[in-house]
């Protein structure tokens, strides 16, 4: 049900469009045109403004645990694709794609969250995957 | 002459313009109000969000052909190299500085604006930051007391179905006009305000001169669209709200 909220409010443009996260600070520190599959466990999701974002607990090759620092945008535009304060909680595992940050530090865009019970939410503007 | 004192005392600290009986009288006062004034051509009262229609964009990009001065040519140039190092160049508005006019009537947040006989106000979904256009007849205030601000400050008077709103009294730094374009107290906008589409869209021509940092008048249009289905919120930068978001950080901005 949820899944095809979303696809009816994309269908109907009732999101906003690519530059909602430009309304607070600089993105030119992402590399737009990648997009990382980020998997690993949940340990924070800050419901706030003007930045929503997720921290995301990340085992590296090496096995060692990377913190990701995972930026979105604000929450009034994100209940226009169905999130909620409650989406997702620390604990859950999840899979988070998203736009890396060009210097390498463990920080990215959000483009979309696979949660626990197989949905996908996107963020306004996001869901656009960028991966070669 | 006490009186007179005081009334002068008072006029030097207010900024409201002094009524025949020589007493501040604010915009918001009863009396103020109550004057009798022309029907404004428009009520802007209302939630508007910029954007729709072609060549619209939020950027206030210099226009073709420009010239900067060799002080803001340098920070232009700057901005060049850090962008092409995948940088952004001394990015206030993501270090919690006031983002400021004109690139406060462009963010992504809808913008709440409030018109009363003798004042409009714009309250921005982003960071709160408020807007004051005085309709009230008033001139600017004397440059030796007026307060300099991001958003400067903004007298308006009616022309036929426009509103012809002059800003100025801005802060000295720390405010851009685009990416590496800065704004200095020398700026001077001006913004020509209409409704079209009955009512549905406003259209705003700016034309801006700041002779600290460029040559000349620059000009743009923009649009933005009467949102009834949106409210503003409180967003407030915080000075934590940066240790979650990296691309705030160092190795990503030249400051």
């Amino acid at each position: 049900m949820r899944a095809l909220f979303i696809a009816s409010m994309c269908a109907a443009g009732l999101w906003m469009g690519t530059t909602t996260a430009e309304a607070h600070h600089s993105m030119a520190g992402f590399d737009r045109k990648q997009t990382v599959t980020l998997t690993g466990t949940v340990q924070a999701f800050r419901w706030e403004n003007p930045h929503s974002s997720i921290d995301i607990d990340v085992a590296g090759k090496d096995g060692k645990v990377v913190t990701w620092k995972i930026e979105m945008t604000a929450p009034a535009y994100l209940v226009r694709t169905g999130w909620k304060r409650t989406s997702v909680k620390q604990g859950d595992t999840a899979t988070i794609m998203a736009n890396p940050l060009i210097s390498g530090d463990p920080g990215a865009l959000f483009v979309s969250i696979k949660l626990p019970d197989g949905s996908v939410l996107p963020q306004p503007g996001g869901g656009k995957d960028k991966a070669k | 002459m006490a009186a007179a004192v005081a009334a002068a005392s008072l006029s030097a600290q207010s900024l409201a313009p002094l009524n025949e009986k020589g007493v501040p009288v604010g915009a918001l006062a009863p009396e103020a109000i109550a004057k009798p004034r022309p029907k404004p051509a428009f009520d802007i009262t209302g939630t508007w969000l910029h954007g729709g229609g072609q060549n619209n964009p939020w950027q206030f990009a210099p226009p073709p052909g420009f010239k900067l001065t060799a002080a803001a040519q340098v920070q232009y140039d700057a901005s060049k190299k850090a962008a092409a190092e995948g940088k952004a160049y001394r990015d206030d508005i993501g270090q919690c500085w006031p983002a400021g006019l004109p690139i406060i009537m462009t963010r992504v947040w809808p913008i709440a604006m409030i018109q009363k006989p003798t004042v409009i106000y714009m309250v921005s979904g982003f960071m709160n930051s408020v807007r004051i256009i005085y309709i009230d007849g008033r001139k600017h205030t004397d440059p030796d007391i007026v307060i300099p601000s991001f958003n400067g400050e903004s007298v308006g008077h009616w022309e036929n179905d426009t509103l012809v709103v002059d800003t100025t009294a801005f802060v000295d730094d720390h405010h851009w006009i685009d990416n590496g374009v800065p704004a200095s107290d020398q700026l001077h906008v001006v913004e020509r305000m209409k409704l079209i589409n009955q009512g549905a869209t406003l259209e705003i021509e700016y034309a801006m001169t700041d002779p600290k940092n460029w040559e000349g008048e620059w000009k743009w249009t923009k649009r933005w669209r009467r949102v009834d289905d949106q409210e503003i919120t409180e967003a407030t930068c915080l000075p934590d709200l940066n240790q979650n978001l990296l691309s705030t950080g160092p190795k990503q901005n030249v400051r």
